[in-house]
């Protein structure tokens, strides 16, 4: 084992993850997802999110100590989600670690979710480096973040309505498609003609800025229309036309921000970066511009403990070591 | 016997540590947000007063509501870490049976009253007997209204405890049966009392079996997964 034993938790929205991570080197890392409790609202409830973490925490951090084979006093640190997220949710994974960690007389650092999914693809890519682009896109969040150097970040642009993972589901659900809209999309998409139709890419005027709420009013328009004249088209069409209108958007915004710093490398993160066409978007992108592109693997792209307890080693080294009284901060800003 | 009692089920937050009969220490914050920056340094203070290390305590109470339930989820997060972490078994009260237990000193038949909030109050009857008190009916949640109509229908001289001081104006108007008394709140030194009762007993609840007591389904159902666990856990001094 290279660096510090370090049991990370997250809490942040409808995953509970835990995972103990040594270096860069993950141990164990495990996950309760509640998808199948959100998916019939077809988003996260929060007080269901909230319950389902107060159920899951100890039983988790349980099973992530076991695989490890780690014992919990041998832990050289602590590491749980801050914010942003859900403040009930984030408080049962903040509350348990921040008092094992008390009681285990460890150190304990709350962690930035954000910051988080900054460091997920150094445990998989020893040589992810700062500086980097880094798109980071999921159900509760959409930036495109310039890591000068780590614990440096400067955020170039954002989403101005919805986040990319909630027009998915958004749309997900209006097309009957299930939740999570991702990865349903993604599904419906296989074999399907996305230049059927092409559904417009807002602001295009801002370079690194995202809207996606009008996507949505474009995809029922379009599909009440065509229903009216009768020549609904193949649903994997409309679901691969819907899946291109996100993608480019999020890959033309990502290499606008490479192109304007100078940065030859690329990460990214969130549970929209398991997208499949959106992966391979990114990479044939990064081909035709020679620079490293490093995504994490799927399961390290959505929300887990590995990457919160990696970011938490970073700042354990750095001293920045959470003082007891801290609470959870639900509106937590990367880089302030 | 070393305990220690957690209380976060309401706007009042409390630690406390007993020994025995002797309190060991406590603190206390009035709060109705801010439950989980309060409860380790509170823990912290605690100990550091009493001299006590964390591998002391023997049991672990808490406070599982019915209340508020972010700070419900913030007491039984930290004290299963707490119990995790040093193997100790806990005992998992109700915040209901903490007021009725403080506020048994009369014949009243108690009725206790927390407030967990959309204007809905949890509430249950209990009679004093020696030494403590025993339910007397089952717990219900009640508008201020439900509550006047069960007050008013209880025959018995009546001690109403908890939470009521924001009830709407007028509220309780021609109870005359009943009086209104002390404690607002529940607090940890009372959760001493009675987990020291329940371990004298060998009454423990295991760690991952302690849950909160909503008393209100969230707005939305869901089916819970069953999350068990195997084995010891891994570190603790069993
Ligand atoms: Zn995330």
């Amino acid at each position: 084992m290279t660096g510090p034993l370090i049991l990370g938790i997250e809490t942040s929205c409808d995953e509970t993850g835990v995972a103990v991570v040594a270096g860069n080197e993950v141990l164990s890392t495990v996950l309760a997802s509640q998808m199948d409790a959100h998916a019939r609202f077809g988003g996260v409830v929060p007080e269901v999110a909230a319950r389902a973490h107060v159920e899951a925490i100890r039983p988790m951090v349980h099973l992530a100590l076991r695989q490890a084979g780690v014992h919990s006093d041998q832990l050289d640190a602590v590491a749980a989600t801050r914010g942003p997220g859900l403040v009930g949710a984030l408080m049962v994974g903040f509350s348990f670690g921040k008092a094992l960690a008390w009681t285990l007389g460890t150190p304990f650092v709350g962690v930035d979710h954000m910051e988080g999914h900054l460091f997920a693809p150094r445990l998989e890519h020893a040589d992810f480096e700062p500086p980097a682009i880094v798109l980071l896109a999921s159900g509760g969040h959409s930036q495109v973040v310039h890591v000068r150097n780590w614990g440096e970040y400067e955020v170039l642009g954002a989403t101005i309505d919805d986040a990319a993972g909630e027009a998915f589901d958004k749309i997900a659900r209006f097309m009957g498609l299930g939740f999570p809209g991702g990865p349903a999309i993604d599904r419906a998409a296989e074999g399907g003609d996305a230049s059927v139709v092409r559904f417009p890419r807002a602001l295009r005027d801002r370079p690194y800025d995202f809207s996606f709420s009008g996507l949505k009013t474009s995809v029922v328009t379009y599909l009440e229309k065509a229903k009216t004249g009768n020549a609904v088209p193949p649903l994997a069409d409309v679901a691969a036309a819907v899946q291109e209108a996100i993608v480019d958007v999020l890959v033309e915004k990502t290499y606008n921000a490479v192109e304007a710093t100078g940065v030859d490398r690329v990460a990214g993160g969130g549970g929209v970066l398991a997208n499949r066409r959106l992966r391979q978007r990114l990479e044939e992108e990064a081909a035709v511009r020679g620079v490293a592109l490093h995504l994490p693997s799927p399961a390290l792209c959505t929300d887990n403990g590995a990457m919160i307890a990696a970011a938490g080693e970073f700042r354990l080294e750095r001293g920045d070591v959470t003082p007891w009284a801290l609470d959870v901060s639900s509106t937590l800003r990367l880089g302030s | 016997m070393k305990i220690l009692a957690i209380d976060t089920a309401t706007s009042a937050s409390s630690v406390a540590l007993g020994d025995g009969d002797q309190l060991a220490a406590m603190s206390v914050r009035v709060d109705r947000r801010g439950h989980g920056g309060f409860l380790v340094p509170a823990i912290d203070f605690c100990f550091e007063s009493a001299g006590w290390r964390p591998n002391d305590v023997d049991v672990i109470a808490v406070d599982v509501g019915p209340g508020l339930f972010t700070g419900i989820r913030a007491g039984i997060s930290t004290a299963q870490a707490i119990a995790a972490a040093i193997g100790a078994p806990m005992v998992a009260i109700s915040s209901l049976t903490a007021l009725a237990v403080r506020a048994a000193t009369g014949r009243r038949r108690i009725w206790p009253v927390v407030d967990i909030r959309r204007g809905q109050y949890a509430t249950r009857p209990f009679l004093p007997v020696p030494g403590g008190v025993a339910p007397d009916g089952e717990a219900e949640v009640v508008t201020a209204e439900g509550l006047h109509h069960l007050l008013d229908s209880d025959a018995e001289d009546v001690l109403m405890v908890g939470d009521t001081d924001d009830f709407p104006p007028g509220a309780l108007r021609g109870l005359h049966r009943v009086r209104r008394g002390r404690p607002r709140y529940p607090s940890a030194d009372v959760l001493l009392e009675i987990a020291a009762f329940h371990a004298q007993r060998g009454q423990y609840v295991r760690p991952e079996d302690v849950r909160p007591l909503y008393m209100r389904e969230p707005d939305a159902r869901i089916n819970w997964t069953d999350f068990r666990e195997e084995g010891a856990w891994p570190g603790a001094a069993e």
